[in-house]
């Protein structure tokens, strides 16, 4: 396919003379001798942007839009020769970082493991998967947890339970020390409530409390599930979390904004990107309603990593339009000053995302997880390969992948040094266009989404929702119908194809037993909870919530931060608001 | 079956597991494959599940789990169907399931477990190959 001229500029009469010339002489008798409708290969001219749009469209890294980058170089690159002289080992943590992603069990199973590692030697803050039921709002005891307790993380179901786990973090991982990361979006006020009412009793000032809150409540009703109310009433929760934290809590991030969920549930990569930026637009907005000045809360907003597809060009597009669109809404839509306000701030960047890994052939998974580092080392990120290739074999990761991940990524870094260039493509034709096409679709994407009254309103009606169903379905259909090609999946999958397997321990991680047993020594915990405690406290806390979540204005989160201390459970406490905000319906697809 | 001859299938998606991707692109297959399809939505406890293929008078209920929690709420499922004698009922099972896994599901009576990369078309065959096989139950 041949790209005629963008938007932005002139270009000269020979190139397009030449240009014409090649059509006819080149392209147009190769596609006919190959009997092709069109060519499969692209070719970009010249972008025709004089200096003055490239100044204004990519800029340098560090500056305003961001297209090349939020820094010049990323923090890690400071200290890449250091850490490989040291053995640094990313997933066991460092001092003033957080740690691996993890939990199951009990709270009390996972400390445990916790201790473990740290005895290994594996440093760094919590970062905490909570299991289903805590995701959803209810206890361990709820018959709406039967089976799930501990399964996917660890259960909390009240602040001794949360205490527990962080006995595990004392002495030189205290709270103050190490920051800690919550995969937790519909209570996400309750876990908040929970570090603050920890912080209090260990007589740390709210300030020092560094880490991260998913809390990123709309993504849980286009893509991952976990929602409790309908969104208008999860919008006021997060403004009254984003107040709080930026009044009280001034060194935690108030959210992780996520596109990659979307595109893992099916998303095009432009309604990833679209559909983000709503998402964002939305949370800003709840800040402003709140009371805030943009520039006091959206410097501590992050982002969970858009894309999530092999198609590494398009990847490294996206990543860049991304940080120019992100840029530009911040700062001529709501007139922000501060740069860090108007970053997109991720952990990683492009990525090929777990849909893309197959079961078969899986270690092949590898050699795809590559791809999306060099993507992401391209774009501004960590050339991380991600996830290790065992994935889709089932939950948990085997040592043996963990390995090999980490030693792509640092073959990434250390050998083919992915990362010296920033911004390698910049001015580059092809690319520039890419980033063009991408910011344009996705725009007329998000126009459609404002014109509906924004991100919650295109939940409400269910448009997002149904539109990435949508996608997912294509994307199956050009699969089966092998327009798209997966090797080992839809194509290379006759006999002159060996199954490769390789030797697989996974990490005894997660004892069998224990989480065979988790269900029922938290149902006893529960039960032990409500004998000790005073339920007069409990049931007053419980009111006075219930009361203040009536009142539109009033911020929840001292009423929360209230029943946590008095033990009162995440699901006696998701119940109250329950009882006022309702409960989330699924959208009919 | 319906009026038109169609087989009724109910996709599930049993507990409190959120990725919903792999049973809408399935309800979406099946339906274009030719069958009349029901999808629960999110959040469906075994009892539910149970009652709506009972209600519904399904042939195939297809329950998509990717929690790790695949035991203990299949079991449910198909205690639950038994109770109500419709074991009759057809159930696959699909998701992240460890292979490990696959035959103690089998065990409990799940007909097939389909995983990543499978096509639609062979669910749809599948479930048509049983269909002919197993006569439908005439309601009084």
């Amino acid at each position: 396919m041949i790209e005629r001229e963008g938007a932005a500029g002139k270009r000269g009469n020979r190139i397009e003379e030449a240009h014409a010339e090649w059509r006819e002489k080149i392209l147009e008798p190769r596609i006919k001798r190959f009997n092709l409708k069109e060519s499969p290969t692209r070719f970009h001219l010249p972008p025709g942007q004089g200096e003055e749009s490239f100044l204004q469209k990519v800029g340098f890294p560090g500056q305003y839009p961001f297209t090349a980058g939020n820094q010049p170089f990323d923090y890690w690159q400071a200290y890449a020769p250091d850490a490989a002289r040291l053995g640094y080992r990313p997933d066991w943590g460092g001092s003033g970082k957080v740690g691996k992603y993890g939990g199951f069990g009990t709270p009390e199973d996972y400390r445990d493991y916790l201790f473990r590692m740290q005895s290994m030697g594996r440093m760094g803050g919590p970062n905490i998967a909570f299991d289903l039921p805590t995701q959803c709002g209810y206890d361990s005891d709820s018959p709406y947890a039967a089976g799930e307790v501990g399964r996917v993380g660890v259960a909390i179901d009240s602040f001794r339970d949360f205490e527990t786990v962080y006995e595990a973090y004392t002495g030189g991982l205290d709270i103050d020390k190490v920051p800690s990361n919550f995969t937790i979006n519909a209570p996400a006020a309750v876990i908040i409530a929970m570090y603050a009412v920890l912080a209090k009793k260990r007589g740390i000032p709210l300030e020092k409390l560094g880490g991260t809150p998913q809390n990123d409540i709309l993504k849980e009703f286009i893509a991952r599930g976990t929602y409790i109310f309908p969104p208008r009433p999860s919008m006021r929760l997060f403004r009254d979390t984003c107040v709080f934290c930026t009044r009280r809590m001034k060194s935690l991030n108030i959210n992780s904004i996520g596109g990659y969920h979307m595109r893992e549930a099916g998303a095009s990569r432009v309604q990833d990107l679209a559909f983000s930026l709503a998402n964002g637009i939305a949370y800003v907005e709840a800040g402003l309603e709140g009371g805030l000045e943009v520039d006091q809360f959206a410097p501590r907003f992050t982002f969970n990593a858009f894309g999530g597809s092999m198609e590494i060009y398009r990847e490294i597009a996206l990543q860049r339009a991304a940080r120019r669109m992100w840029a530009e809404i911040m700062k001529e839509r709501f007139r922000a000053k501060d740069k860090r306000s108007m970053m997109i701030r991720q952990p990683i960047t492009a990525h090929i995302g777990c849909i893309s890994t197959t079961l078969a052939r899986p270690l092949n998974n590898l050699v795809r997880a590559v791809i999306g580092g060099m993507a992401a080392g391209m774009s501004g990120g960590i050339p991380g390969a991600f996830p290790p290739f065992d994935e889709p074999l089932g939950l948990g990761h085997s040592q043996e992948a963990v390995q090999l991940q980490l030693d792509a990524t640092r073959i990434m870094i250390y050998e083919a040094k992915v990362a010296d260039v920033c911004d390698p493509w910049a001015g580059s034709y092809f690319m520039e266009f890419l980033t063009d096409e991408i910011e344009e679709e996705a725009a007329s994407e998000l126009k459609k989404i404002e014109t509906m009254g924004g991100a919650v309103a295109a939940i409400e009606n269910g448009y997002m929702q149904r539109a990435i169903a949508k996608s997912a379905y294509e994307r199956q259909k050009a699969i089966e119908a092998r327009e798209d090609f997966v090797v080992g999946v839809n194509c290379f999958t006759g006999d002159n194809e060996i199954e490769v397997t390789v030797n697989r321990v996974v990490e005894d991680t997660y004892d069998a037993k224990l989480l065979t047993t988790a269900e029922d020594r938290q149902k006893k915990k529960i039960q032990e909870l409500k004998r000790q405690r005073s339920s007069r406290a409990v049931s007053r806390s419980l009111s006075v919530l219930k009361t203040q979540a009536g009142l539109e204005g009033e911020n929840l989160m001292p009423a929360i931060c209230d029943c946590v201390e008095h033990d009162a459970t995440v699901q006696e406490i998701c119940d109250a608001l329950r009882d006022v905000f309702g409960e989330a319906q699924p959208v009919k697809i | 079956m319906d009026q038109q001859g169609k087989i009724r299938v109910l996709i599930a998606k049993p507990g409190l597991d959120g990725h919903e991707r792999g049973a809408r692109v399935v309800a979406f297959g099946l339906r274009d494959e030719g069958f009349e399809v029901i999808y629960t939505g999110l959040r469906q406890t075994p009892e539910q599940i149970v009652n709506a293929a009972i209600q519904e008078d399904v042939r195939v209920v297809g329950l998509s789990i990717l929690s790790g929690a695949h035991l203990s709420l299949t079991q449910k499922v198909i205690e639950g169907l038994r109770r109500n004698r419709a074991d009759d009922v057809l159930v696959l099972v699909g998701g992240v399931i460890p292979d490990a896994d696959r035959t103690a599901l089998k065990d409990m009576g799940v007909a097939e477990v389909f995983t990543s990369g499978v096509r639609i078309g062979d669910i749809a065959a599948l479930i048509r190959l049983h269909a002919d096989a197993v006569p439908v139950q005439v309601q009084p």
